[in-house]
């Protein structure tokens, strides 16, 4: 995914020409949004096609990984007949990508259905990213505005620096400082998730700390977002005149600065959408979480070609809308105007 | 507060499920542990739910008993759930399970198994000779079958009546109770792939639930083997070692299973916890080859086995948590031979041996590698620096686990491997060092020996083939392509309330019809 991508200034400066796509000119409104879901498909299956590509790459494949010591090698090659191995990776991503509209991923190296094995992780990585996704907005605005209120002062330095030092702490540090702390010195909260009959944490406080671990780095990130929007914003003709005109604060934050930030808020949040699904693979596997991340990481041990890439597919699918939502966000801010 | 920062961030390293090959032999018992016994004035209790943690990948999960079990924790919840027809004993290699008892023809070829009297699935059906010959045939149709049952052909599996089920081998096999008790899991007869999930089984706990490789069991009341101890066990999938010695310490399981020796020494200062130790649980060999290369020489590889520490190997390779070995694998059989004289380092005897063969101490030799279970390049690194000073210069290459086994392990004139399992002798002997065996590690051809394995496989009478085992021994310690430094315990960690966790080596451990929970 990319990097910080922090919309240049200029781009939201009020009268400053705006940078536009070609396409986006001719398509108003719904043919618009058409292009932009096509687009982000487009993503999807490149980087389907590169998952492929990428495990075909890596040596070794999935009919050894799942092999038992002593097979022969007759045995290795009717393994790999079953497992669809040697046909050309072109085809079998052919093969795989057909299924994909019908909701079919494909038979892992197992053979369980991908859908089957990513049944229940997906939907308790998805609570716990939602969740964390909306602590770090919260958090970060939050602690973005407190320090926009303030530019120059204490709490903005603290902020700042505060804001740098927790996006820059990889997330097992984290896991592992809260896991220390709240779970192991005090015993306040559970070391790790157990899962329940129906698949899911078997009570709600083993969501604690793998939450806490995903969510502190990412409101650092959008922190430094969130008071950079502002700063932009602050600086805009409207905003001086409603601190000339003896506007609240607060007001002036919710109705001045704020909405003239959104975008690069929505910006900024779908790129922690990527970064938070990175960052649970560790976190899942430090909290034993039942997620796609503990999932992931054993497929690619197993070069398990359709399962990594079927955790692509959803995961994907699930950070593209979110990018497609902040698109449209920004398109609905920004596309009014000339 | 046990856990350091540095044992923390060692999280994953040693994930390594052991070798999907398991089964056992009896271990020597006799451990210092009382806790774990539970001090003799102390009754066992009925009741309770155990919960266990262990190892595996939620990628990886299988619900088949003649599957392809890469993690332990689904190989725990199927040998809870279904019966093997023998099991690894306390006091002998092999005891009765699902077959009560079994008797070899003259010629060791055909043996007869009884099915055990009361044997019925959780669903009330008697089990029937017929629902054996079904699921060995089953398991011999998987495409490891012929690992997993070597020299029986699938006609060679039948039954006589309805108790009686026949095994044919192709050769005298004294010891064919021994290749039962891995995974010949019984199913009744007939059951489809997509029934495989519920299928009942007839083992010592029933399945109440199943989610994602966790499961709850409950006791079967009318298990054949006895009175069943735990009202129900719960198993819990943990992808790291680290995160389930974490579980323990919290007190949010009872037992942590195979959890390893850096979670044993984070439990070290906690009194609350149990470390319990299940000796001669897992060999690491190192391979010489023997057929060509610079170790075809017998001197050659004499001298390795001089040059190596192996009390420092023990000590920094398995933080003490082992002992020591002596070039013969199968150290858990009765029948090891413990009366071979333990070879200590000698540098000198070392340096002279390699002299005499001519060994070319100029070259630098690559000692292959992998991090597949943890322990086992650190013993690599180790082993090169230690016979340096007999001078030879070793450079120690660690190899993606893919390639390793797919381009060094069988070829390589120099790598380590590991068993998951510390089995008998004869069945590492028939495994990895008879002539035509098929996973002959050190490409080792030695009449004598084979002459050995053939005698002890081929007689019946207990003395002859004591003798005969005895000689196999002492032809493998002189002149095989092992390197066996010593054997890594098996650790678990348990809570203060558990009594009775099986004590047997590899999955030795699975069976916990005898546990119990004072609290």
């Amino acid at each position: 995914m990319a990097g910080p991508l922090i919309p240049a200034p200029a781009a939201r400066g009020a009268g400053a020409p705006r940078a536009q796509s070609g396409p986006a000119r001719i398509l108003p409104g719904a043919g618009r949004a058409a292009w932009l879901v096509l687009r982000r498909l487009g993503m999807l299956t490149l980087l389907l096609a590169a998952v492929f590509a990428a495990i075909e790459v890596l040596p070794g494949d999935a009919a050894n990984a799942t092999s038992e010591r002593g097979e022969s090698a007759a045995d290795m090659v009717a393994r790999r007949a079953a497992l669809g191995l040697d046909r050309p990776v072109a085809e079998r991503f052919g093969t795989w990508m057909t299924g994909l509209p019908t909701g079919d991923l494909g038979t892992t190296a197992h053979g369980q259905p991908v859908t089957t094995v990513l049944a229940g992780p997906f939907p308790n990585t998805l609570l716990l990213g939602t969740l964390a996704l909306a602590l770090s907005i919260a958090g970060a605005l939050a602690l973005g505005s407190w320090a926009a209120l303030r530019p120059g002062g204490r709490v903005d330095r603290t902020v700042a620096a505060t804001a740098t030092a927790a996006f820059a702490l990889p997330e097992f540090v984290v896991s592992i400082a809260l896991l220390l702390v709240f779970s192991l010195w005090t015993g306040w909260l559970p070391a790790v998730t157990l899962t329940g009959p129906d698949g899911a944490p078997a009570s709600w406080d083993m969501l604690v700390l793998p939450l806490l671990a995903l969510a502190v780095p990412q409101i650092g990130w959008n922190t430094r977002i969130v008071r950079g929007a502002l700063a932009d914003q602050a600086a805009l003709p409207h905003v001086r005149a409603a601190v000339l005109d003896g506007l609240t604060r607060r007001r002036i934050l919710s109705h001045h600065m704020l909405p003239g930030a959104l975008p690069a808020i929505a910006v900024g949040t779908a790129t922690s959408a990527g970064m938070l699904l990175g960052g649970a693979v560790v976190v899942e596997t430090l909290f034993n979480y039942p997620g796609v991340g503990a999932v992931l990481a054993g497929a690619i041990t197993d070069r398990d070609t359709p399962l990594v890439a079927g955790v692509v597919a959803v995961t994907g699918a699930a950070i593209s809308t979110l990018l497609l939502l902040a698109d449209l966000v920004r398109d609905r801010t920004l596309g009014g105007r000339p | 507060m046990g856990v350091t920062r540095r044992q923390l961030l060692w999280a994953g390293a040693g994930i390594g499920a052991a070798g999907a090959l398991a089964a056992c032999s009896s271990g020597k018992g006799g451990s210092t542990d009382t806790a774990a016994s539970g001090s003799a004035s102390e009754q066992p209790r009925s009741g309770g739910t155990l919960k266990v943690g262990a190892l595996g990948k939620a990628s990886a999960v299988t619900r088949d008993p003649h599957g392809t079990q890469a993690n332990e924790s689904d190989y725990l919840i199927l040998s809870l759930v279904y019966d093997t027809l023998t099991v690894p004993g306390d006091r002998t290699n092999t005891a009765p399970r699902l077959a009560a008892g079994w008797k070899p023809s003259e010629d060791l070829k055909t043996w007869r198994f009884t099915v055990a009297d009361g044997a019925k699935f959780h669903d009330g059906t008697p089990v029937t000779a017929d629902d054996v010959v079904w699921s060995l045939k089953r398991l011999r149709a998987t495409p490891s079958g012929a690992s997993r049952l070597p020299g029986i052909k699938p006609e060679g599996i039948t039954a006589e009546d309805a108790r009686t089920v026949v095994l044919v081998s192709d050769y005298a096999n004294a010891d064919l109770p021994l290749l039962t008790r891995l995974t010949t899991f019984v199913l009744k007869k007939g059951t489809g792939d997509d029934a495989i999930a519920t299928a009942p089984g007839t083992g010592p706990f029933k399945l109440d639930w199943f989610r994602d490789g966790n499961a709850r069991l409950v006791r079967n009341d009318d298990w054949y083997g006895g009175k069943v101890l735990l009202d129900a066990v719960e198993v819990s999938i943990f992808e790291s070692p680290q995160a389930m010695a974490n579980a323990l310490l919290a007190g949010q399981i009872d037992v942590a299973s195979n959890v390893g020796a850096v979670a044993a020494r984070t439990a070290e200062a906690r009194k609350d916890v149990q470390i319990l130790r299940r000796p001669n649980d897992m060999a690491m060999p190192i391979v010489m080859r023997t057929a060509d290369g610079p170790f075809a020489d017998p001197r050659v590889r004499e001298a390795l086995r001089l040059a190596v520490d192996r009390d420092a190997m023990v000590k920094q390779v398995l933080s003490g948590y082992g002992t020591v070995g002596n070039d013969v694998l199968g150290t858990g059989d009765p029948a090891f031979a413990k009366d071979l004289p333990q070879r200590r380092r000698d540098l000198d005897k070392a340096r002279q041996l390699l002299a005499e063969a001519g060994f070319d101490s100029a070259k630098t030799y690559d000692l292959l590698t992998t991090e597949d279970i943890s322990g086992l390049a650190e013993s690599a690194t180790l082993f090169a620096t230690q016979v340096r000073e007999a001078g030879v210069k070793i450079n120690v290459v660690k190899q993606d686990s893919k390639i390793f086994w797919d381009a060094s392990w069988l070829k390589a004139p120099l790598y380590t491997t590991y068993w998951g399992t510390n089995d008998s002798v004869v069945f590492f002997a028939s495994k990895t060092m008879v002539s035509e065996s098929g996973q002959n590690e050190a490409g080792w051809k030695e009449p004598s020996f084979d002459e050995a394995y053939r005698k002890a496989l081929g007689t019946a009478d207990t003395a002859e083939r004591a003798t005969a085992l005895h000689r196999l021994q002492e032809i493998e310690y002189a002149k095989s392509g092992y390197l066996l430094w010593g054997m890594a315990d098996g650790i678990d960690l348990a809570g203060a309330p558990v009594r009775n966790l099986p004590r047997l080596p590899g999955y030795g451990r699975v069976q916990l019809e005898k546990t119990w929970l004072a609290r």
